[in-house]
């Protein structure tokens, strides 16, 4: 079953949310949802760049990252998302 | 002494090396290739760090071009394999390095890549990377462990400036190429207009 588990990204700025499988996404789809929700979204061509509380970036490999450092947060903003990106639940953390 | 220009990334090495070839006498350049938005201001605020830092140690100024890499990043991204991304960036890298060096009538590049750290630091991907120029580049750091480069970090006070949290590049592919065929980057760079994206990303350089 495909799932997203969340992570402290690599330079340790953000979170970034990984899918498992890898899985591609439709861009002009996923912005097409985001401005129909009035969630304001830039389009980069290769990633869109979604301005929630927080900056929230969605790339076509699948990749999600979010410029925070908090976990809670990063959560929220995932569940904020899940819906209008039609993604799968998280993957429960690590203990 | 000559005059070089070092690609600065905010990251631990490239402050190393440029200490070695300040402390040597060596007039130096720094380039900071900005990656927004794949990454955050994270980077240039650690490159502008970094080099107030060896400012005061050595007593002289070093200029630094911070020069747009994003629209170069989203080129690439759309028009050619992702695997070998990071080799045709580096490409790119080099290129705008030399661009500016001609206009600072420098004589060589300078990089703190030591052998084997990361994928775009293999035998073969550098030199598919650097191929793309002519000067000569000078690597301070090509035999040195990641433990002597950070200890030497520390001791210049880079270290705590290069690993403040920052974000990670994006537009690094999910298993980058560790090593690279030549004919096949070349091709894949066929792809793009090559002088066209270098025009654009030297014309819109900041001199700081």
């Amino acid at each position: 079953m495909a799932y997203y588990s969340l992570r402290l990204c690599s330079g340790g700025g953000a979170f970034e949310a990984i899918p498992s499988p890898r899985r591609s996404l439709d861009l002009p789809g996923i912005r097409a949802r985001l401005e129909a929700g009035h969630v304001p979204v830039v389009d980069a061509r290769v990633m869109l760049i979604v301005q929630l509380e927080r900056e929230v970036t969605v790339s076509r490999d699948g990749r999600l990252l979010f410029k925070t450092r908090d976990a809670a947060e990063a959560d929220r903003l995932y569940r904020r998302l899940q819906p209008l990106l039609e993604l799968p639940d998280l993957a429960p953390a690590a203990s | 002494m000559a005059r070089g220009v070092i690609l600065m990334s905010g990251g631990i090495d490239s402050p190393v090396a440029l200490h070695y070839l300040l402390r040597q006498g060596h007039e130096m350049v720094a380039v900071h290739m900005d990656n927004r938005p794949f990454t955050d201001d994270s980077p240039l605020e650690k490159v502008v760090d970094h080099l107030r830092a060896l400012e005061t140690a050595f007593g002289r100024k070093v200029p630094l071009y911070v020069l747009p890499h994003g629209p170069t990043q989203i080129a690439l991204m759309r028009n050619t394999d992702r695997h070998v991304g990071c080799v045709l960036c580096r490409r790119f890298m080099w290129r705008s390095a030399e661009k500016v060096a001609e206009r600072e009538r420098a004589q060589f590049l300078a990089t703190g890549e030591a052998l084997g750290q990361v994928a775009s630091q293999t035998l073969s991907n550098m030199r598919s990377a650097t191929c793309s120029v002519r000067l000569p580049i000078v690597r301070p750091l090509i035999g040195f462990d990641k433990q002597e480069i950070e200890s030497v970090a520390r001791s210049i006070g880079t270290y705590g400036i290069s690993t403040r949290p920052g974000l990670c590049c994006q537009a690094v592919p999910d298993k980058p190429a560790t090593r690279s065929n030549l004919v096949q980057i070349e091709a894949e760079e066929r792809h793009v207009d090559v002088e066209q994206i270098l025009d654009d990303c030297v014309r819109r350089a900041v001199v700081m």
